[in-house]
Formats: C-alpha cells, structure tokens, sequence
C-alpha cells in the first residue's frame, strides 16, 4: 500500500491551497519527466500512516490540449494514485464539474471536494452534496480549504476512501465515434454537460440570473481608465512589499557590519591566513546579509500578491495587458512581474509565480531582467551627470527607457519560439473569479515557507558565486593593482577596449553583474584608488561612502564620453544581480535556462556598448 | 451574428462554433457549448470580450469570439 493521492482540478478551485493544508512544507518540487511542467510532490502523516499527495498540474479539462493535460490523464490512468481527490469550486458547481465528468472516463477511485464553499454560502447557494454523493457513488465532502478547521476531517476521509475505495458510479454517455473532429468534441461536451445537469438536479441551483459588474470592476475593467487603476494597484502592492520587508533587509543589513570586525579580530589573533580572515570576515557575513535581504523580498512580494490573487485583482489586471503582452508571447498576468521589476528585479522573478505554465513562468523571467531595477536609477544620473549636462541626462534616460522595450522584444522573440512554443499560443480563455475574501493567516503562511525555501536554497548559489568574485578581487595589499582582476582586467584591455570599455570600466561592469550598488564603490576603488575592490563590492550595500565629486574629477579625465554611455548601458543591461540570477534558478529550478539567460544577458550588454560607443565616437 | 458583434448587458444563446479540436476542447472545457444561454457583459474595442455563462464570468480574445456564433434575444 503506498497510499499516493493525487489532487485534481481547475484553475481557481483552491488546489495549491488545498495541496499546502495538507503537506504544509514538506514538499519537493521537481519536473515530470522530459517535460518542463512543474511536479509538485509532498507528505503527511496521519495516525502514523504516511501519505504522498501529488499536485497535478492545472487546467480546465483532461483532453490533451497542453502537456499539463496529457501528463494529468496520463498519471491518473497509469494508476500511478491510489486515490484521486477532484476539487470543484462550490460557487459555480455546473461549469467546475466539467473536470469530474472528464474524469469519469479514467474509471480510478476518486473523492469530490465541495471547497470555496465559505464563497458559495456568502452568495446563498444550497447544495445538497448527500444527494450528489448517493449519485456521483464517491464521497463528497464540503470544504473551505483557506480555512484550517476542514483539514483533520478531511484526512481521515482520504484514509478510509484509499482502505475501501469507490469509483464514480455514473458517467456521460458518450457515443462511440469513429475519428477526431471538432464535432465528436462538440457532442462529447454537449454530453458530459448533459450528464452534470442530471447529477446537480435538485442538489443545487443554478441561477441563469443577470450579471451586473460589481463597482469596482466597472472601474477595473474598463479600458482606459482600468489600465490606470491596474497600475496603479499594482505599484501600490509593490510599495506595500517593499515595507513589509525593510525591517527584515534593515536587520540583515547589520550582520556584516557587526560580524566584520570581530570575526577579523579573532582570526587574526589566532594567526590564521588573510585569505580565510577575508572569507570569514567578509564574505560569509555578506551571504548571510544577501540571503536574508533576498528572503525579505521573496516574503513581502509573496504575502502581496497572494492577497492581489486571492481576492481576485490578478484576474482583472491579466484581461486589461493581454492584448498588449500576447506580441511578446507572454500572459496578461506577466504584467505584474514585469512593472515589478522596476522596483526589484529579485521580486518580479518570484511575481511569475501566478505565471500558468513553467514556460510563461521562464519567459516572463526572461522578459523581467530586462527591466531596470530601483539601484538602476540610482547609479545611471550619478555617473551621467558626470559627463553630460542635465537635459542630456534626460536623454539618456529616455534612450535606455526605449532599449528597455526594444530588448524585451528581443528577448521574447530569442526564448520565446523554445519555451512557449507557437502552436501551445493561444488567446485569453479566462475565467475572472468572483471577488474572494482574503483568508490572511493562509497567505502569510504561504509567503513566510517560500521565503524559508529560497533562504535555504540561496545560501549555496550565493556563497558560490562570493567566492568566485571574491577571487577576482582578492588584493593581499589592498592595492587594486595585486588582484587577479586587475591582472586580467588589463591582460584583455585590447579586447574589452573592442566593447568600448578600459580596464577600469570592464571591473564596474562585471561588478554591475554582482550587485548593482556596488558599481559606484567599484569605481571609486578603480579609479580613485580609495579601498579595495572587495570592500567596495561587499560593503557598498549598506555604506557607499563614496565622494561623487572626487570620483567626477578622477573619471571624466580618464574615460571619454562615448566609453562612459558604453559604460552606462553595459552596466543597465548586464545580468541583473547576483541574487535575481539566484532567485531565477531557485525559481525555475533549470540551471541549463538561467545560464542560458545570463550569457544571453552578458553577451547582449557587450554588443550593445560596443555599438554604442562606436556610433557615439563619431559624434562626440 | 457573432460573439464580437454584441453589446453590453444583450443575452442570447451560443449557436455555432467553429474551429480545430483544440480550439473546441479549449472552449468547451470553459464551458461554452452549443446552446449554452450567456449574456454578454463587456464588448470593449482591442479587449476580450466578457461574457457571462454558466454563472462564470469569462474573458475571451477577440479572435477566438469571431468564431462564435450567436443569436440574441
């Protein structure tokens, strides 16, 4: 016996809630087999007894229209679950038992799960689920799955349906047909329709009542003025995300400044080598401050919008950008990613967690680094103002604004052909929930285990690549000039000058690859000679003590006006960070995709200084 | 008549729909069928039309509308 159940619904039935309640964080995330669709695979115990639950992926039916779909029927007909859970939304009984009747045909041991029925009531819907049950021949439980209380009961049906299971007793009379064609499917959906009117009949009803919008989404949903609230809304969210996780980014901020020193101390005191002293003392405690700023965002972003999706905004703001994002391949949704990049690339990666497919999900990522992040604008006006005039500052600006959309085009039209194949395209066929009230405590729960996850994961990826930088800029006299990167930095300055870039420059781009903050303190150190490259990288975060005026002066004599827009745009369009190269394997779980994303990245930066600074050298 | 060219708050019933077997599982597992009554909520320009059935509230892309054939009320 090895009790595996497997969970089975529609978009929007509370699966994934459903599928957290019951194995909370023990869960594996993974891929089916050659395929790139998410497999989803937890635990619990139950009075001793362990069961395995497998999410399946989502969709609205079972007849092979998506991998998620083939690999649904698959799994379930393969007996590879002893037992199917089915979720049905209770509010729009007749449409969500579409999946239940698809299913009939797969004949395995199932249980219906009435969930949303906390919705259903609010909306004065009655349903009979002891008559549904006497006709469907499986059980049928009523269920609030955001709701904590439903859970026990719910485990002892699953433990005694998989000891004397029960298959569905009825089942659409579908005729036999010779052929596939858009008729027999027509017919067999008039069918199994036919056959859900007769298993509802008097066990609710279903009002063919009048729809009025609801007043806000006569405002979100109109054209104009529903892109403006959209956006709005969203940029709202965004702020809100950013204040939940300051105070978290605020105290890990203060790691390494009061770990450097007297981890430094102690091991000097104990003789041990500078090299370990610099690891321990410098890079360690950065790790630790970067895993947790990363687990600070992934929180804030995720208790946001878990409550945008919960209560229905997502939905909303998918049907306002869908046309406008369909030209890039890409969902309605992937706006919210998108405009999330501009604050933090880190927190548009973990936003495609609404994305429907892993596809959508790599692409939207894809499409996200592409997008400038808030240190972005932070470095671009010091180091412009450096060398142009205000209004050419402006321009500059707007240039990269333009590129910005120009690359997300690119990037779309590079990725998009392998991972949203054209013929799995296909328009917006949505359905837009009803407004949900938010069940808090579930959200927060949700948001607080992926920002343990990524914590967790992220430590390994982010130490790596600290080492591997650390390295490079490793100088054992705290001069520039002794460290391998400088070494090397000049070693290929013929070639890096083909970019555009002098030595000094190339280090604040590969830097711009760490992390965007440090690119200023970078400078500083190469050009002022004021602190190692490695002070300057790790500690830049939290103290950029760095004298702009100084640093003008040092760099306007020695880098030329076409190398500084070079500059500037290898910097803006390089990889995003550390971090959000972390957060997107983390995320995707395909090393093979972010390193093919990441050189894509380096590579597009480089071309375009390179253009840039040959074309601009002709004017300026 | 077809989908696209319906008002906002008409009613009518869904007569024809033509397309691959694709495009008809898609469309069917949402649950628009033959015969399916709906009422038509939002017919914006350059948006999915929104049209309400089987006490669902369902936003479809322009393209795949025009291949639905309606009668109104």
């Amino acid at each position: 016996m090895t009790n595996a159940i497997a969970l089975l619904g529609q978009p929007n039935s509370g699966k994934s809630t459903v599928y957290n309640g019951l194995t909370g964080s023990r869960q594996h995330v993974g891929n089916w087999p050659g395929k790139t669709v998410e497999k989803n695979e937890g635990y619990y115990t139950y009075n001793g007894t362990r069961y395995t639950v497998t999410d399946l992926p989502g969709s609205y039916g079972l007849s092979g229209n998506s991998d998620e779909e083939v690999i649904t029927a698959d799994f379930i007909s393969s007996g590879q679950a002893d037992l199917v859970c089915i979720l049905v939304d209770a509010s729009q009984l007749e449409r969500s038992m579409y999946m239940t009747a698809e299913f009939a045909a797969l004949d395995k041991p199932a249980v219906l799960l009435l969930n949303m029925m906390d919705v259903a009531k609010a909306q004065n819907k009655e349903i009979d689920h002891r008559l549904l049950e006497k006709r469907l021949g499986i059980p049928v439980m009523p269920f609030t799955a955001a709701e904590s209380t439903g859970y026990e009961a719910l485990k002892a049906l699953l433990a005694k349906e998989l000891q004397n299971p029960h298959k569905l007793a009825s089942a659409p009379q579908l005729k036999e047909q010779k052929g596939f064609s858009s008729e027999t499917v027509q017919a067999e959906s008039e069918a199994k329709y036919r056959w859900i009117s007769e298993m509802l009949e008097n066990v609710t009803h279903t009002s063919a009542g009048s729809y009025e919008l609801s007043r806000r989404d006569r405002i979100l949903l109109s054209p104009v003025l529903g892109k403006f609230a959209c956006f709005g809304t969203i940029l709202a969210g965004f702020l809100a995300a950013m204040l939940i996780c300051m105070p978290l980014m605020g105290a890990g901020s203060m790691i390494p400044q009061l770990l450097n020193k007297p981890i430094a101390d102690l091991l000097n005191g104990l003789n041990v080598h500078p090299w370990l002293v610099s690891i321990f003392s410098i890079i360690l405690p950065n790790t630790l401050y970067f895993c947790i700023a990363m687990a600070g965002f992934v929180f804030g972003v995720n208790l946001v919008f878990g409550y945008l999706e919960e209560i229905g905004f997502l939905a909303r703001a998918a049907y306002q950008f869908d046309s406008l994002l369909s030209g890039l391949g890409l969902q309605g949704k992937a706006i919210c990613p998108i405009l999330m990049g501009f604050g933090c690339t880190i927190g548009g990666t973990c936003g495609t967690r609404v994305m429907d497919n892993w596809g959508q999900r790599m692409l939207t990522m894809a499409v996200v680094w592409a997008v400038p992040c808030a240190s972005i604008w932070t470095i671009i006006p010091v180091i412009s103002t450096m060398f142009f005039t205000p209004l050419q500052t402006m321009l500059v600006i707007l240039g990269i604004l333009l590129y910005v959309v120009v690359l997300m085009i690119v990037v779309s039209k590079v990725f998009g052909p392998k991972l949203v194949p054209q013929n799995s395209r296909s328009g917006m066929i949505m359905e837009l929930p009803p407004y949900h009230k938010p069940h808090w405590k579930h959200i927060a729960k949700e948001a607080l285990l992926k920002a343990w996850d990524i914590f967790r994961r992220a430590l390994r990826t982010v130490s790596l690549i600290s080492l591997l930088f650390w390295a490079f800029s490793y100088s054992g006299t705290g001069n520039v000039a002794d460290s391998l990167l400088y070494k090397v930095g000049t070693a290929i300055e013929p070639v890096t000058r083909i970019f555009g870039l002098g030595w000094r420059t190339f280090m604040g781009f590969i830097s711009s690859a760490f992390a965007k903050e440090a690119v200023l303190g970078v400078l500083n150190a190469a050009f002022v000679g004021d602190g190692t490259v490695l002070d300057a990288t790790f500690r830049s975060a939290f103290n950029v003590a760095t004298d702009n005026a100084v640093l003008g002066q040092a760099m306007t004599s020695a880098v030329s006006r076409p190398e500084a827009l070079a500059f500037m745009c290898a910097c803006t369009f390089n990889i995003p960070c550390v971090m959000a190269l972390s957060t997107t394997y983390r995320e995707s779980h395909s090393l093979k995709w972010t390193a093919g994303i990441a050189s894509f990245y380096v590579c597009g930066a480089l071309v375009l200084s390179c253009a840039v600074y040959h074309i601009t050298s002709l004017f300026l | 008549m077809r989908l696209t060219e319906t008002k906002a708050d008409q009613y009518g019933t869904i007569r024809n729909i033509s397309g691959d077997t694709h495009f008809m599982n898609r469309i069917t597992s949402i649950g628009i069928t033959e015969g399916t009554p709906f009422q038509t909520v939002r017919n914006d320009r350059k948006m999915p039309v929104l049209v309400y059935l089987r006490e669902t509230l369902i936003a479809l892309n322009r393209n795949d509308a025009e291949r639905i054939e309606v009668e109104t009320e």
